[in-house]
């Protein structure tokens, strides 16, 4: 089989002590950031972008997703013993994590988190192996109006699949798009949108948006909770780790049904976090058991780790393969990539194989590593969070501000992140989402550039778009997804999801009136 | 306002005017370099100009279903206490940002998290300094030294002669 070769390939890339040593480091990064409130994963990978512009791609590639995989299972750590998410996408994993570590059975809760994480991100990784060429040769099809129209695809995804309000979603990706065009134009060299301001023709970076919106305004909301850790104390005992292992294939209904779910929605930009959500609540829907949820069941804790790591992974297949990003993560990542000299999409297959499988090689190494490394650390990281966040929260802070300076080495950008920061704490707490328009800030310059090629193509006529059965096809699928929100409302359906959603938070604040006081 | 704070109503109108003014604005620069085509195809300002009309049609809709459906009315954003730990928090980032223009980094760390900790901790003032300090040499340590990339310096390291 040619991807197996491939990918042999891409272990020969990878095994080295090197690059074992960046994983390593990578995941301890990705979990440090992962614990932290207020620095998530794609603040984390944001940070350590700059440090990355001289490294070779293949490190630094394998750097920022080991730091990926340590964020995802930091978060869930600090869910467990905590009951604070410490990533958006790990929330649903308080549910029922929390409740099984209080009962005096954390090792317990952790390890099914950890070992249903690692499988859930294996088989995304397998997914992506099987798919990755297949995908791109797919894709090397397209020409500038079929990649208008993915992008469109992208942007619909958003708006049908969210949570919040259609309106909400608009706004929040549309302003995405707004700044990524700030600055000089990229077709006509011309300035535009800089309003005189000399700091603004560098243009915006998107990095300095994902400090502000993801770093500085989720510390703002943290502190304003007065957020207090009331931790449980955990021994992890060899024993415990393999009695749970034993038992896993006693949940394999939903650890498959997770995964799947967690795949599709990886691959379609909704994400881990509404993977994560979804999951949890299809399994309780469907247990035979629901009232256990919410208590410390099993299945509460298997369900949304499988399907938030295999979103995760799977959301790298439609970066690498067509370059749109299936998360804020991977949209971080893939501006790296940009700023590495690399374009992601199909072309990137043929031009730099290397980069690619080493990539997927590291993937399937990466999640083993981090699963031994975090069973390893755990106790090291809970007492990281026994420090008071008076302390830790202007430390973030701090290392956020350097972070900044380090994109462009300009004091303009402190300005931009405090506006940022601004405008990420009232999307928050008024649900406006904030991921599409990190997503956006990064397409945005391949979105207008394919809109103006297929303009020029077709001589100003948007017909071009409905040209062919290809590009008729994603663009009418871009329009379902427009009025998916319509046509779950008729039909009942987006009550169903909407209940799922708003029974959640609830659930988790009555369980926790201690850390939130 | 109500009377224990800041109401999520006038927050939820506020920010939709804030989105729209934004909008507003991209309309306004991308109709001054031209939104119209050109021999070469779309002007530069044809994208963003469209996108600014989306944000403000955004927006307006946000507005209108604010005003219209009453949403939020007897919802708090924000009450008293909640502001005051907020304000503890986000003044000193102002702060920071201001001095690390002024006098670089190191010193603007130091300050900061020396602040930081005596207002949101209550922590003595020498183990504030101190910590102050610590990270300020750690963040040299780390950047300047193993990554070796630099970070804004002012007058201070100049006077010592640190670049």
């Amino acid at each position: 089989m040619n991807n197996l070769s491939l990918l042999m390939d891409g272990f020969a890339t990878i095994l080295t002590w090197n690059h074992l040593m960046i994983m390593v480091i990578g995941v301890m990064l990705g979990m440090l950031v992962g614990v932290l409130p207020g620095l998530g994963a794609p603040n984390g990978v944001s940070l350590l972008l700059p440090l990355t512009f001289t490294m070779d791609p293949v490190s630094a590639i394998i750097l920022l997703s080991c730091m990926y995989w340590g964020a995802l299972f930091g978060g869930s750590t600090t869910s467990i013993l905590f009951n604070i998410p410490g990533e958006p996408s790990s929330v649903a994993t308080t549910f029922d994590g929390y409740p099984m570590a209080r009962n005096g059975e954390a090792t317990r809760a952790l390890t099914l988190a950890f070992m249903s994480a690692g499988l859930g991100a294996l088989a995304g990784v397998v997914m992506i192996t099987l798919l990755a060429n297949w995908v791109a040769q797919f894709g090397l099809k397209f020409s500038s109006p079929e990649y208008f129209a993915v992008y469109f695809l992208a942007f619909c995804s958003f708006i049908g699949m969210s949570s919040s309000a259609p309106s909400k979603t608009l706004v929040s990706m549309m302003l995405g798009l707004a700044f990524a065009t700030v600055g000089m134009d990229s077709v006509s060299g011309g300035l535009r949108l800089t309003f005189g301001i000399p700091d603004l023709v560098k243009g915006i970076s998107f990095l300095v948006a994902v400090m502000g919106l993801f770093g500085i305004a989720e510390l703002m909301v943290t502190t304003e909770e007065g957020l207090s850790f009331n931790g449980i104390k955990s021994r992890i005992r060899i024993m415990d780790i393999l009695r749970t292992v034993a038992e896993l294939p006693r949940y394999w209904v939903s650890l498959v049904r997770s995964i799947l779910i967690g795949i599709w929605m990886g691959i379609t930009p909704a994400g881990p976090t509404a993977a994560s959500f979804m999951s949890h609540g299809i399994a309780k829907r469907f247990s035979k058991h629901p009232e256990r949820f919410g208590k410390g069941e099993p299945n509460g804790i298997v369900s949304p780790e499988a399907a938030d790591h295999s979103a995760g992974t799977s959301a790298l297949l439609p970066m690498l393969a067509l370059g749109v990003p299936g998360s804020a993560t991977a949209a971080v990542m893939m501006g790296g990539l940009m700023i590495w000299g690399l374009t992601p999409g199909p072309m990137l297959f043929i031009t730099r194989p290397d980069f690619v499988w080493g990539l997927i090689a590291s993937m399937y190494l990466g999640n083993v590593v981090a699963v031994i490394l975090v069973l390893a650390t755990v106790p090291l990281y809970a007492s990281i969070l026994r420090v008071p966040f008076a302390i830790i929260g202007p430390v973030i802070v701090a290392v956020i501000f350097t972070g900044v300076y380090q994109v462009a080495n300009s004091t303009f950008d402190f300005w931009l992140l405090l506006f940022f920061a601004l405008l990420g704490y009232l999307f928050k707490k008024l649900d406006y989402p904030v991921a599409p328009l990190v997503l956006t800030m990064v397409l945005g310059h391949r979105a207008e550039e394919a809109f103006r090629q297929s303009m020029v193509m077709s001589d100003g006529s948007l017909t071009i778009f409905w040209s062919n059965s290809l590009v008729t096809t994603i663009m009418g699928l871009g329009a379902l997804m427009l009025v998916w929100p319509l046509i779950s409302k008729v039909t009942g359906l987006r009550g169903w999801r909407q209940r799922l959603h708003r029974q959640k938070p609830e659930n988790h604040k009555s369980s926790t009136p201690d850390s939130r006081a | 306002m109500t009377h224990n704070g800041i109401s999520r109503y006038s927050m939820e109108i506020a920010t939709a005017l804030l989105t729209g003014g934004i909008g507003v604005a991209i309309c306004y620069g991308a109709w001054q370099v031209g939104t119209g085509w050109t021999p070469s195809g779309p002007d530069s300002g044809y994208f963003p100009f469209w996108i600014g009309v989306l944000v403000v049609a955004g927006s307006l809709i946000n507005l209108l279903r604010t005003i219209i459906g009453h949403r939020h009315k007897d919802e708090v954003f924000l009450d008293a206490a909640r502001l005051r730990s907020l304000a503890r928090f986000t003044l000193p980032i102002i702060g920071f940002a201001v001095i690390s223009l002024l006098l670089g980094l190191y010193v603007g760390t130091t300050l900061y998290v020396f602040f930081a900790m005596r207002l949101q901790g209550h922590y003595a003032w020498w183990k504030s300094l101190a910590s102050g300090i610590a990270i300020s040499v750690c963040f040299y340590l780390l950047f300047e030294l193993v990554f070796q990339v630099p970070l804004l310096k002012g007058p201070l390291e100049h006077a010592l002669g640190i670049y």
